[in-house]
């Protein structure tokens, strides 16, 4: 939210012709710059944005620092490409542009394209980048197109003479499959030293690109909040119910030594993450091809799972209840607990070791009781139910 | 000490610094790290281990505006005898000057500062020129030992403040 004036210089001239970037060089610097703009005004509405042309006839103001986002796109339509780059000119005509700027309470910024051989000696552009420094202009330079024998340091030198407490950065941008303006995306440039306009960034990301991007379930949570929401809820589910899962199926191993409570209780959870893991990739990929089944299919497990949790839940209290008023006290405030953290109370009474030795203390009940043997096969055949139905749909989804 | 009180009050001049309105101060060309406030807020400015410094080159461009109009009559600017300020010159009510107009219009005053005054012997200014100041912006040339650094320990202001309308005691006149 930093209160910037930005100048960008853009370099128009004949190298721009190339098509080493789609659809030629020219254009995508131009989305690049309209990202740019859009960015900087949204981070702060009082932020004013100007462009210019280094090459051409000679540098040319298209327009004066604005927050008129419309009024910026539209100076980029028509612009003529030709001619040679003059980057002195152009970086010292930005910064007079600066100078005059309406709100003089606005930091100072200039964001240069330099995608054609540099013409100028290394020590102008330092004299050109100190004076910068001393006025307090801070200076981006996007480095793209030409690679040029010696651009890549001076540019570097020009970085190094400006930069004062990291407030100037630099990008080599090189020719590729990406465009210009995805590679710039990441960079400080648009993120503006760590904060501000990285949502607006972020979220023009998954409109461009076409939702392959960071995002956990490929959906904008700012395009479309109550999807992402449902989504991540029933995967915080499905996670849970995976590590129950897993845990029982590592515990039941263990059951013959009478399993030790935290090895368990770490192998699960390691291997519980993996699976949700997996688990997660491939929900990525159903939820492209169809959301809305699939979100269905996950909010119905997750209900089955919250069910069958709570039937757990009250056979225990029932049975242990019956026999010890200090069990039955501790029982409820842990199961209190356990609404609050769902699925982890379910786990823990599903292990079947915890409940047993639980029981053993208890007074009246005997763990080779034919009743309380029956219970806990009954608890074990329950998420062993629920293993066999993870399974087909597991080799369904592959 | 007791020269600097004396200078300082005499004639029922008072130290400025209460008078400066801080949300507006500038300076172009300071150290990221020996900053302004070092050398102009009371308390800062007293602690030797604290000063102002220039970054890129030698030449510093200050900007003080004031809550008030005052008459200034005289400045102390205090630095080690190498690296201390040697020409400096002085803008009144010129608001927002860059290193580039310096040399557009002349400066109320100019002086060039001796050892003295860099122990804290003021320099007494034009006062004429200085009677109704709004800001201040001064402008360090070049230091004693033209290094590439120069380094002001302390700068203190000294003057009068004007009459004018204080609005928060203007009541209502209540009809009788």
């Amino acid at each position: 939210m930093v209160l910037e004036a930005t100048m960008i210089c853009i370099d128009n001239s004949e190298w721009m012709r190339n098509g080493d970037y789609s659809p030629n060089r020219f254009q995508a610097q131009a989305d690049a710059v309209n990202l740019i703009c859009g960015a900087k005004t949204q981070s702060n509405p009082e932020n004013t944005v100007g462009v210019l042309t280094m090459a051409g006839k000679g540098v040319r103001v298209l327009v004066t620092p604005t927050s008129d986002l419309g009024k910026i796109l539209a100076c980029m339509h028509g612009l003529e490409v030709g001619g040679e780059m003059d980057l002195a000119a152009g970086i010292q005509v930005a910064q007079l542009a600066l100078k005059h700027r309406q709100n003089k309470k606005q930091q100072q910024r200039i964001i240069v394209f330099a995608g054609s051989p540099i013409k100028h000696e290394k020590k102008l552009l330092e004299m050109i980048g100190r004076k910068l420094k001393k006025n307090s202009v801070a200076l981006d330079i996007v480095d793209f197109g030409e690679e040029d024998d010696g651009k890549p340091e001076k540019l570097e030198a020009v970085l190094a003479s400006v930069n004062s407490n990291d407030t100037s950065h630099i990008v080599h941008v090189p020719a590729g499959p990406n465009a210009l303006s995805d590679v710039l995306i990441n960079t400080p440039i648009f993120t503006g030293d760590g904060e501000g306009g990285s949502s607006f960034a972020a979220a023009a990301a998954a409109a461009a690109a076409g939702g392959v991007s960071g995002f956990d379930f490929g959906v904008d949570p700012n395009l479309d909040p109550e999807l992402a929401l449902a989504l991540r809820v029933s995967m915080e589910e499905e996670r849970a119910r995976q590590e129950a899962a897993a845990k029982k199926a590592a515990e039941d191993a263990a059951k013959e030594k009478g399993g030790e409570q935290p090895t368990t209780h770490d192998t699960a959870m390691t291997e519980g993450p993996s699976a949700s893991a997996s688990e997660a990739n491939e929900k990525k990929d159903d939820l492209m091809d169809d959301e809305n089944a699939l979100l269905q299919r996950a909010l119905e497990m997750s209900m089955d799972d919250t069910t069958s949790s709570h039937d757990l839940r009250d056979t225990d209290m029932s049975e242990a209840a019956a026999d010890d008023p200090d069990l039955q006290l501790a029982l409820q405030l842990s199961v209190q607990e356990g609404t609050k953290e769902g699925n982890d109370m379910s786990k823990l009474l599903a292990d079947q070791s915890f409940v047993s030795s639980i029981l053993a203390t208890l007074p009246g009940v005997d763990p080779n009781d034919p009743s309380v043997k029956d219970l806990l096969a009954s608890m074990g055949n329950q998420t062993e139910k629920k293993d066999e139905d993870k399974g087909p749909n597991e080799d369904e989804k592959q | 000490m007791s020269a600097e009180s004396a200078s300082g009050i005499q004639k029922g001049l008072v130290d400025l610094v209460d008078f400066i309105d801080w949300s507006g101060v500038e300076c172009l060309n300071q150290s990221p790290v020996h900053s302004l406030p070092n050398a102009l807020k009371q308390g800062y400015r007293e602690d030797d281990g604290l000063h102002l410094e220039s970054h890129a080159d030698e030449q510093l461009l200050i900007y003080i505006p004031f809550s008030q109009v005052v008459k200034l009559h005289s400045i102390a600017i205090i630095g080690p005898e190498e690296e201390g300020p040697k020409g400096v010159k002085f803008f009144s009510n010129r608001e927002h000057m860059g290193f580039s107009n310096v040399s557009d219009f002349p400066p109320s005053d100019t002086a060039i500062l001796s050892e003295d005054n860099l122990k804290g012997k003021p320099l007494i200014l034009k006062y004429v020129k200085f009677q109704n100041v709004r800001s201040l912006t001064i402008f360090i040339e070049d230091n004693q030992a033209a290094s590439e650094i120069t380094k002001v320990q302390k700068i203190a202001l000294y003057g009068t403040m004007m009459e004018t309308t204080d609005m928060k005691g203007l009541k209502k006149i209540e009809d009788h």
